[in-house]
């Protein structure tokens, strides 16, 4: 649906992304990741023909993006970083000119703006001027404009900044929900995001793809590495002699308070079990054990950043 | 063209919509309440002498020259700068806003964008006229008019107030800043009047009638007097074609840097 070849884009003499390849499936949902500056809002002014690369090519739908603006405009939806909403409209009467701007015909506009609406749950604001929205709102009007003509392509620029979680929570069940029919990519630093919404992510840092996969092949590129979080009842001031037996274990460290650690450990189901009936058996009083997700979050610091990340919340 | 029909709409629905403009319409309003009374005093005393004594030029005697020409020439100073406050939003605040993304991400070409705000701000202009006509139309139900010239006449400042439009759209595609847009604006709607200047200072014959051609005085005063002349129209319509192509480049352009 989406081929992106050679891409590159200099601003001045900056590049700001550096032949850029890759293609995206009918219907697939794509995930962007990278840092600030990385160059995935570039890429994606360039796929929606807002702004001209400085070689290579696009294509939409098996148009070109340069050859054939108009063609590929119709079938994309964008949302910018910065929502693109007109403060003195009211939030009916935008969606509805954002709908004849991209050419939906006259009779159906009303139920594409009533559908957009719904999805985006701005029911209660429709007749409110945009001036007067909070950030959210008018981040959610952007998504609303985006989808309003039913695009076959979306491309969000980081949908969910701005909102408050159960937004966020409701606009990736959207996202999930037009996956099939719609090829979406979108942009983020929020990694359970991606996990969430994406089969397949694209890493870029600095310009360049650093890593292409789908979710699944990237999270177990450590294959049988893996991190506990264990919570006890007791405090115990040294577990990493008592789990000095487990060969498995890699390191334990110390959480927020000596109830609270991390087991990293390399090996399977086997080595989870046999951790747990230890600490069962020493009689700490086990209240917790989780594997904790830190998966996709490693991969991207290491290759964005080159480091290893020591855990924790991003 | 679609595209051009959407957007002129929306804009247009900007424009009559807005408290803005109806306070730029009252105080235009304001100011012909306080000097077209004057004008039309003027006039008529004009008359009274004029049954004492002879010296009075003939054409100070008809109304179209004594009180519709000077309220013409009036509007016209006004619309110098009541133009561009209506123009300077439409590219200057959409790029500044971001709010261009989305047109330049939607399925229309540069030139629907331009014409679409093109007719928008001719549109508004017309308003701005026709708040103007309402005076002379007013004095109708006093006096019998001549209405082929006052229609020709309002006819006139209307194409100047659409190249007014047009050069100042231009100079809001050129920046992000409303302030600037503005002040470009003016400086190319006085500079037009300048060009007339020229005429009277040139001295070689050729010269001054290129000065003379390319000035919007001249065919302005023309039109005002009531005669249309073909090379009149084409030079309005050809320096609003130029700049519409213009702006059109300029919003083709930002795509490519
Ligand atoms: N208009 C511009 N002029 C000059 N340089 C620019 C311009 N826009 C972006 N850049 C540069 O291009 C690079 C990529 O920017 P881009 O906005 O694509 O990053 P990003 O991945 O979207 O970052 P973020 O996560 O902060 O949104 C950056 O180094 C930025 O400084
Ligand atoms: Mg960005």
């Amino acid at each position: 649906m989406i081929q992106v070849s050679d891409l590159t884009k200099d601003y001045g003499p900056r590049r700001a992304i550096d032949k850029l390849s890759f293609s995206v499936n009918k219907g697939d949902v794509v995930g962007f990741l990278g840092p600030n500056g990385a160059g995935k809002s570039t890429t994606m002014k360039i796929i929606t023909g807002f702004m001209a690369p400085s070689h290579g090519t696009a294509s939409v739908a098996g148009f070109d993006v340069f050859e054939n603006p108009i063609e590929v405009k119709k079938r994309i939806g964008y949302l910018p970083e910065t929502p693109p909403v007109y403060a003195d409209m009211y939030v009916r009467e935008y969606l509805r000119y954002v709908a004849a701007l991209k050419q939906v015909p006259k009779d159906k506009i009303e139920k594409y703006v009533d559908h957009a609406i719904e999805k985006t749950n701005l029911g209660e604001v429709q007749k409110r001027l945009i001036h007067h929205l909070s950030k959210g709102f008018k981040q959610r009007v952007g998504i609303a404009q985006a989808i309003v003509s039913d695009p076959e392509v979306l491309i969000l620029d980081e949908p969910t900044v701005g909102l408050d979680p159960k937004q966020v929570a409701e606009i990736r069940d959207l996202i999930k929900a037009l996956k099939g029919q719609h090829t979406i990519i979108l942009s983020t630093h929020i990694l359970p995001e991606v996990e969430a919404t994406c089969e397949k992510v694209i890493i870029i840092n600095k310009g360049r793809i650093v890593a292409e996969d789908s979710i699944h092949s990237l999270a177990t590129m450590e294959k049988g590495h893996q991190r506990l979080h264990v919570r006890l009842r007791k405090d115990v001031s040294d577990l990493k002699s008592v789990l000095a037996g487990v060969s498995a274990v890699t390191s334990v460290t110390l959480g927020a308070s000596q109830k609270e650690w991390s087991i990293d450990l390399a090996g399977g189901e086997d080595v989870v079990e046999s951790i747990s009936s230890l600490i069962v058996t020493q009689g700490f009083g086990l209240l917790e054990l989780t594997p904790a997700k830190r998966d996709l979050e490693d991969v991207f610091l290491k290759l964005t950043y080159g480091q290893e990340s020591k855990g924790g919340a991003v | 063209m679609s595209g051009t029909l959407t957007i002129l709409k929306k804009e247009l629905k900007g424009f009559y919509f807005n408290p803005t403009f109806w306070v730029i319409c009252f105080l235009i309003s304001v100011i012909f309440s306080w000097v077209f009374p004057i004008q039309l005093n003027l006039f008529s005393q004009l008359l009274t002498n004029y049954v004492m004594q002879q010296g009075v030029p003939s054409n100070q005697l008809n109304i179209h020259y004594g009180v519709f020409l000077r309220q013409l020439s009036y509007l016209n100073l006004l619309l110098i700068f009541v133009v561009p406050a209506l123009t300077m939003k439409l590219f200057a605040e959409e790029k500044k806003l971001r709010t261009f993304d989305l047109l330049l991400t939607s399925p229309v070409t540069s030139l629907d964008i331009v014409l679409g705000k093109y007719f928008a701000a001719w549109g508004a202009v017309f308003g701005l006229v026709f708040v103007a006509f309402l005076y002379p139309l007013s004095t109708s139900l006093l006096a019998t008019l001549n209405w082929t010239p006052l229609l020709i006449a309002f006819a006139g400042i209307f194409l100047v107030g659409g190249v007014y439009a047009a050069m100042d759209l231009f100079a809001s595609s050129l920046t992000e800043n409303t302030i600037a847009a503005y002040i470009i604006s003016i400086m190319f709607n006085l500079s037009i009047w300048f060009i007339g200047i020229g005429a009277e200072v040139v001295d070689s014959e050729a010269g001054r009638k290129i000065f003379e051609h390319m000035s919007l005085s001249t065919h302005l005063s023309a039109l005002v007097e009531g005669t249309i002349r073909t090379n009149g129209l084409v030079f309005f319509f050809s320096v609003i074609v130029l700049f519409c192509f213009l702006a059109e480049r300029v919003v083709e352009s930002s795509r490519w840097r």
